[in-house]
């Protein structure tokens, strides 16, 4: 408990983080009113306006987890204290993770419904939110195994951004096995985005067990 | 200048992340010619698509994470924590103690990169054309040269670009994820084109309309117009990062 209490903490005062979160969050409305104002005058964007404009604010959610796991590893590798304090790997992970999650959970959810309550796309909400907190666990789980930001964010928007929609484009039957198809479509991606996340916690627990600090 | 500009390339080529991006900005366009290859044969046979064109430029517009990783980077590099033990080092310390002349510094760093993106964008223009050729030779004629030359010049203005934006946050991942989200499929200034027609100047937009002829377009654009737009827009963002730079304390 008091594990968690700490971690909840060392995330709740990084500013980056906060940041992070507020940008994300103010791009996601003003693609709603982009989409908005696109479908009022006719010409709308062709994808569902509820869960469009999240399929570019996911990006702001990987960078979360990026961040949130990258921060151990930066100048001072808070991870030698961290590690001091809490030594057993595996439970400290876990703990890192439920941290993230409950931090991510209400910003998820005020994104998510910045975007799909206008729209008429209430149904979607929980989906949604729980899409894109996976996906900063996923985020958080690449970067624990990368342990540098700027490679990690790479990495992940290439696979989100650009080989995601790609893939899917051309062969149509690979959407069912894309981490990021539940952003366009929640009842279709929901395993693959959930076993890819778990796949990567996985991943990252191992190597945070094994390898050295 | 010569050997100042030799050593910003090495430390360049020294990064792994630069290979990712040289390795993956050259070999996307290819790629997806290549994956599209049977459809866009069938679409051509069909007679969906007409406009063949602007075919090979426009899959050119995928690769462009390669310029935007290697701009960014080439600041961000300087201001990550040079190691665990010193966490307070950064390069960007020992730079300048080499070259406390910002502005050269700065000057050797542009040319370092517009000389690696240039030889990239000219490598995956040709392989991309010539692999169209190949594939679809018959359809498509040969593009001109100066829109293969416009379409380098858009890679290296939008490596200057990202460049510029680092120079200005300090950071590799705020540029990062606001370009690379704005090179995705449907990117988002041309969503914002949709609201207003101003958007078509945005740099990214009105760049590919130095060397893009296609239709699907609110505003008409000439290309040599469209390749000023571009270039104030970085010559702007690259003035504001120098005087940050010049003025910034490290």
């Amino acid at each position: 408990m008091t594990t968690a209490r700490a971690e909840l903490r060392k995330l709740l005062t990084l500013p980056s983080l906060r940041r992070t979160a507020l940008l994300t969050w103010a791009a996601n409305l003003l693609l709603t009113f982009a989409y908005a104002a696109a479908e009022s005058r006719g010409e709308p964007l062709g994808d569902d306006p509820a869960l469009a404009p999240l399929g570019y604010t996911q990006a702001g959610f990987l960078v979360l987890g990026v961040l949130a796991a990258v921060s151990e590893y930066q100048e001072g590798d808070q991870i030698r204290t961290t590690l001091l304090a809490m030594p057993r790997r595996l439970p400290l992970q876990a703990v890192k993770a439920l941290a993230l999650a409950a931090l991510t959970l209400p910003v998820a959810a005020a994104t998510a419904a910045t975007s799909s309550l206008p729209a008429g796309g209430a149904a979607w909400l929980p989906a949604a939110t729980a899409y894109l907190t996976l996906t900063t666990l996923l985020g958080a789980a690449v970067a624990g195994v990368v342990r540098r930001a700027v490679p990690a964010v790479v990495l992940l928007l290439f696979v989100y951004v650009i080989a995601g929609p790609v893939l899917r484009a051309r062969f149509g039957a690979s959407a069912a096995y894309l981490p990021d198809t539940a952003a366009v479509d929640p009842s279709r991606g929901a395993a693959a985005t959930i076993t890819w996340t778990l796949a990567a916690l996985t991943l990252a627990a191992l190597t945070f067990g094994r390898r050295d600090a | 200048m010569v050997s100042l500009v030799r050593a910003e390339l090495r430390k360049l080529l020294g990064l792994p992340t630069a290979w990712v991006g040289l390795v993956l900005g050259t070999l996307l366009a290819p790629v997806v010619v290549l994956l599209n290859a049977p459809y866009t044969r069938r679409a051509i046979a069909a007679g969906t698509l007409t406009d063949t064109s602007d075919l090979g430029l426009r899959d050119l517009g995928i690769g462009l994470i390669g310029p935007m990783v290697l701009g960014v980077i080439v600041v961000s590099s300087e201001y990550t924590s040079t190691g665990k033990d010193a966490p307070g080092a950064r390069q960007l310390t020992a730079t300048l103690t080499a070259v406390p002349d910002r502005l050269r510094l700065l000057a050797a760093k542009t040319t370092a990169l517009v000389l690696v993106v240039a030889a990239q964008a000219s490598v995956t223009a040709v392989v991309t054309l010539t692999l169209t050729q190949v594939l679809h030779g018959e359809h498509v004629p040969a593009p001109a040269l100066t829109r293969v030359a416009a379409a380098v010049l858009y890679w290296t203005l939008t490596a200057l670009l990202a460049y510029a934006i680092a120079l200005i946050t300090r950071n590799g991942i705020v540029p990062l994820t606001l370009l690379i989200i704005n090179s995705s499929v449907v990117s988002v200034s041309y969503l914002l084109t949709k609201v207003t027609d101003l958007a078509a100047y945005l740099p990214d937009i009105v760049g590919a309309r130095m060397f893009i002829r296609g239709a699907d377009f609110p505003v008409a654009i000439a290309p040599v117009t469209a390749g000023l737009v571009m270039t104030a827009w970085v010559v702007a963002l690259l003035a504001v990062g120098a005087v940050l730079f010049q003025r910034r304390d490290v």
